[in-house]
């Protein structure tokens, strides 16, 4: 069974819109409230990032299932300018926006699986998947 | 060909049985077929030979619910994998010699029986192993989840205060789940201070001691203390060779000094009756 | 759409609850509020619940700790009451660890304590 919803982000209030979706799809997935913490969480700091670096862009959650396992997948996808130094945006405490740099790294951390497709000029598309134990 | 390699196996299942048995109980490092008795390892072997030979008939597969049985009983026996293995390899062996001693086989069709042999035995050998770490996996998840169910709770020992004792290794998985249960137990039980007791835990390293960090700051975020006791020497010395930074919280040797240290930090004490 | 977080005073404290989610918005407003508050009633001592929120991200963790620090250096003290143990957890590995706030299991337990420390 997979279910997929999005959101596009436009602006400040979409970023609430898609943690409320976010939460939502974790909770009828069947996480805890730790891990449905975590998963919104995690769909705030993507949004803010698109907002904040690329104006817009996307935010879709999908649920999947393969073999045994069931997860969540938050896709974040924008046309921005692309990340120049990915090492760098990883880092904890880097930030070019006054905020407390802990948005990738921590994205990151709060998932099971994280990955970023980046290129200058063209855009940026994070992956990051959570599993239900 | 095919006809006879299968006739000549089905008339000499008996003898087939002996020396494959004979083969296996050379091989000085398995005792498995010593240490059973005699008629389980007859049997066992008679139904190795068996389902060896089920798919020479059907032909086309495995009977699922034969190899399901077997399986089973290999795995209660404790078979290793290699040791299933040996024994497909010592059943061809013994098979082969028998091919080139009824002449079955001979040099110039060589090619063909083998092919032919392969076809049926490889199938086998596949889903016997495939069987097999299934079971090993369903095995593995089921001790997963004892050890989950078996670690971490917090004991509310005196109002105000609760101790999580640990036991075993901590790995990542392991430390998501304490870490959890006692955020939970302290907010549940309203606990200001929680004494941590790792006495049970053989080995702190890096890890172990950054998800105790983890696990302190995030009690300290919802309102209570952390206090790390049961600091045995030897985790001390890594502790400090590791250049681990554990001076943030509060240390003690054993849980009864740690309980009163937290009896003094919620202020209270014990006091002996006259 | 706006919405406004309600500061209460009570004796020498201001006791804020925070009942509904944040968006960046309402988090702002609130800081310039209490700030507002704090220099009008001249209050000691604040005391911000979390109870009911299940969620912090890294800019309304920036938000929170930008208020403990601008309210200490207007001489007062604040504590955070009710965070949530899923709340602690993603704050932790999100890497954020608010260190120099005092925090408190819940309102009552603090309430009493605040008042008494500043009675001192």
């Amino acid at each position: 069974m997979e279910h997929r919803s999005s959101i596009d982000i436009n602006t400040e209030w979409d970023i609430v819109a898609a943690r409320q979706l976010g939460r939502n799809e974790a909770k009828s997935t069947g996480f805890g409230t730790v891990d449905q913490a975590r998963i919104t969480t995690a769909i705030s700091e993507l949004a803010r990032t698109i907002y904040l670096y690329a104006g817009k862009g996307r935010i879709e959650i999908q649920s999947i299932t393969v073999g045994q396992r069931v997860g969540l997948v938050i896709i974040a996808s924008d046309e921005g300018p692309g990340i120049a130094d990915l090492q760098k945006v990883m880092t904890d405490g880097y930030t070019t926006s006054g905020g407390l740099g802990a948005g990738m790294p921590g994205v990151k951390r709060l998932m099971d699986d994280f990955r970023i497709e980046t290129e200058v000029g063209v855009g940026t598309t994070i992956t990051a998947t959570k599993w239900l134990h | 060909m095919n006809e006879v390699m299968r006739n000549s196996i089905f008339d000499n299942i008996e003898t087939i049985t002996t020396r494959w048995i004979e083969r296996m109980k050379d091989h000085s490092d398995e005792r498995f077929l010593d240490i059973m008795p005699a008629p389980v390892v007859a049997t066992m072997s008679r139904e190795f030979t068996e389902l060896m030979t089920s798919n020479l008939s059907t032909k086309e597969q495995v009977d699922k619910d034969r190899l399901d049985e077997f399986t089973k009983k290999i795995i209660h026996f404790g078979w290793s994998i290699k040791f299933i293995n040996r024994a497909i390899d010592a059943f061809s062996s013994v098979i082969y010699e028998l091919f080139f001693e009824n002449g079955i086989l001979t040099d110039k069709n060589l090619r063909e029986g083998v092919n032919i042999f392969a076809s049926w035995i490889n199938p086998l050998r596949e889903s016997i192993i495939e069987e097999y770490s299934v079971k090993w996996e369903r095995t593995d998840s089921l001790q997963k989840i004892a050890l989950q169910e078996l670690s971490a709770s917090l004991i509310p020992v005196f109002e105000k205060i609760s101790v999580m004792p640990l036991v075993g290794t901590i790995d990542t998985e392991r430390a998501k789940l304490i870490m959890e249960n006692l955020l939970e137990g302290v907010v549940k039980q309203r606990a200001e201070v929680v004494l941590l007791d790792i006495t049970g835990v053989p080995v702190v390293d890096t890890m172990v001691a950054h998800h105790i960090i983890q696990a302190a700051d995030a009690v300290r975020l919802v309102g209570s203390k952390c206090m790390l006791v049961g600091i045995r020497p030897e985790i001390a010395q890594t502790i400090v060779t590791l250049g681990i930074n554990l001076t943030d919280f509060s240390t003690t040797s054993t849980l009864r000094r740690g309980m009163q240290k937290a009896l003094q930090m919620t202020g209270r004490t014990i006091v002996e009756e006259e | 759409m706006k919405m406004r977080i309600p500061i209460l005073k009570l004796k020498e404290t201001l006791i804020v609850s925070i009942q509904v989610e944040l968006d960046d918005q309402t988090a702002l407003q609130f800081q310039e509020d209490l700030l507002n508050e704090l220099h009008k009633t001249s209050a000691r001592g604040v005391v911000i619940d979390l109870t009911p929120i299940d969620f912090i991200d890294s800019f309304i963790a920036k938000v929170l700790g930008d208020v403990i620090h601008m309210t200490s250096l207007m001489g007062a003290k604040v504590v955070i009451t009710g965070i949530q143990p899923s709340v602690a957890i993603t704050l932790i590995e999100l890497g954020i660890r608010l260190e120099n706030v005092i925090t408190a299991l819940d309102l009552e337990n603090r309430l009493e304590k605040l008042t008494r420390e500043l009675e001192a």
